[in-house]
């Protein structure tokens, strides 16, 4: 039997990837171990009212079909306090507030299922947002820095969603009587809406790029194409979207 | 010393019993006021010629009837001249450019002074209120830019006071929290310079005046998120 020695180049380049490779996983394993998790739930009215104040990280809320909320967090740095509570019909998570003083906690990955009926205000300093089926009073969204928002099958008397930087997608009803405001500093607004909706619509673009597609009609009154005001249907809603330099469409459902 | 001071003085100057100190007053007011010097020279006349007159002349038949007369026309008259007196009572301006004023040099250069000043005050009030310095060609837009300006330099020391609020902070976080504020620090900026190049270019665009607005809206909230971060 022959043993093959490798050259002491070739030794030495698997010896450094060996090292690599074993701090890698080291590194993992570390990571997974500080890594917090939170798998909570508590008991709730149909109409309950979430709010949730973050500092950094995602936010997924989502309905389901129990009087209950069920709160998952992944909670990056050891030590960051999460304390979820409940006064009256509210449900209460500030990060903010349980972590006074002690400055950027790192990311908190959250997802809550809530009641259909929920109202939802959500806030983070940056990351991003989605809000999925939810029949309701109120939907907020609002980052302060960058992070898009998605807000799917969503039908809520009073919607407001906006961010600095990145992307806002709307897809639900507008509610007779009901406000709508979309703000974004550079980023895309999308607003996917049935074909019959009614509603009177402020939009303004510095940057022109405004496409109304099928709600367009001609008694809308524009200004050099930056803004648009008008009504569609007998504009029972009220629709503001603002936009500095992305696109806003409104699309068919 | 005023002129009716002085006619007072002038019948104790002619009955000898004025003061040493009046007299000297008396006289520098005489040499200067030809209506008192005057009323001095007619009393003096008349006084002298009574006193070289003296026992000269004839006394009336019936002296007693002829004084007795003579109250009786002055109380006839007294009424009357009171009525007179009311009805003809002189107006302010009247008795204020009737009176004679004296003024200290102290005092008159108090006056003096307070009158420049006062009309130093309404000369800068008017010409701010009204315009000033000449016929403006385009009052109207210079207007507008500096009430935009007005608004944007108050919004703005909002801004700085958090803005200090913020970088007092900015120490603790994150490197990846302070790229993102950065980065959309920048963005709002440059939405801010896209809006200010606008109005300068056009003062009554209503878009940019409101994009600058919110634009303005936006960078103060991002910073209050932040300040207590």
């Amino acid at each position: 039997m022959k043993t093959r020695f490798l050259p002491p180049r070739s030794s030495s380049r698997a010896g450094v990837v060996a090292v690599a490779a074993i701090l890698a996983i080291t590194a993992v394993s570390i990571s997974v171990a500080a890594q917090q998790r939170l798998n909570k739930r508590y008991p709730a009215g149909q109409n309950v009212r979430i709010e949730l104040r973050n500092i950094s990280g995602t936010i997924i809320v989502e309905s389901w079909n129990k009087n209950e909320i069920r709160l998952s967090a992944t909670i990056e740095s050891k030590g960051t306090t999460v304390t979820p509570r409940q006064i009256n019909e509210s449900f209460v998570v500030d990060v903010m507030s349980d972590n006074r003083g002690r400055g950027d906690v790192g990311d908190i990955n959250f997802k809550l299922q809530v009641p259909v009926n929920s109202s939802i205000d959500l806030e983070t300093r940056r990351g991003d947002i989605k809000v999925a089926d939810i029949r309701s009073g109120l939907v907020r969204a609002h980052v302060s820095s960058e992070g898009d928002i998605e807000l799917t099958n969503v039908s809520a008397l009073h919607v407001i969603a906006q961010n600095v930087i990145g992307n806002i997608f709307f897809d639900g009803e507008f509610s007779r009587g009901g406000t709508y405001e979309f703000k974004s500093n550079k980023g895309d607004i999308t607003i996917r809406i049935p074909g019959d909706s009614a509603f009177r619509l402020v939009a303004a673009s510095p940057a022109r790029r405004i496409a109304l597609n099928d709600f367009w009609n001609n008694n809308f009154k524009t200004q050099d194409g930056r803004k648009y005001v008008g009504d569609v249907g007998d504009g029972r809603s009220s629709v503001s979207v603002t936009n500095f330099s992305g696109q806003i469409t409104f699309m068919r459902r | 010393m005023n002129c009716e001071t002085c006619q007072e003085l002038i019948h104790d100057l002619i009955d000898g019993s004025i003061t040493e100190r009046d007299e000297f007053t008396l006289n520098t007011h005489l040499k200067e006021c030809l209506d008192c010097h005057g009323v001095r020279q007619d009393l003096a006349s008349i006084v002298g010629f009574c006193r070289t007159q003296r026992g000269q002349y004839e006394a009336p038949p019936n002296e007693q009837a002829m004084w007795l007369r003579i109250r009786n026309v002055i109380e006839a008259e007294l009424p009357n001249r009171v009525v007179a007196n009311t009805e003809s009572k002189p107006s302010f301006l009247a008795r204020l450019m009737g009176r004679s004023w004296e003024l200290s040099l102290p005092q008159l250069a108090a006056s003096t002074v307070a009158i420049v000043l006062l009309v130093s005050l309404v000369t800068v009030v008017g010409l701010r209120r009204f315009g000033g310095y000449g016929v403006q060609q385009n009052p109207a837009p210079q207007t507008e830019a500096s009430n935009i300006n007005d608004r944007i330099f108050q919004r703005r020391q909002v801004i700085d006071y958090w803005n200090q609020r913020v970088e007092l902070n900015k120490a603790r976080w994150s490197p990846q929290m302070r790229a993102k504020f950065d980065l959309s620090l920048k963005s709002i900026d440059e939405a801010i310079s896209i809006s200010m190049d606008e109005l300068s270019r056009n003062p009554h665009d209503e878009i940019s005046e409101q994009m600058l607005n919110e634009s303005l809206d936006y960078k103060l909230t991002l910073l209050k998120d932040f300040s207590d971060l």
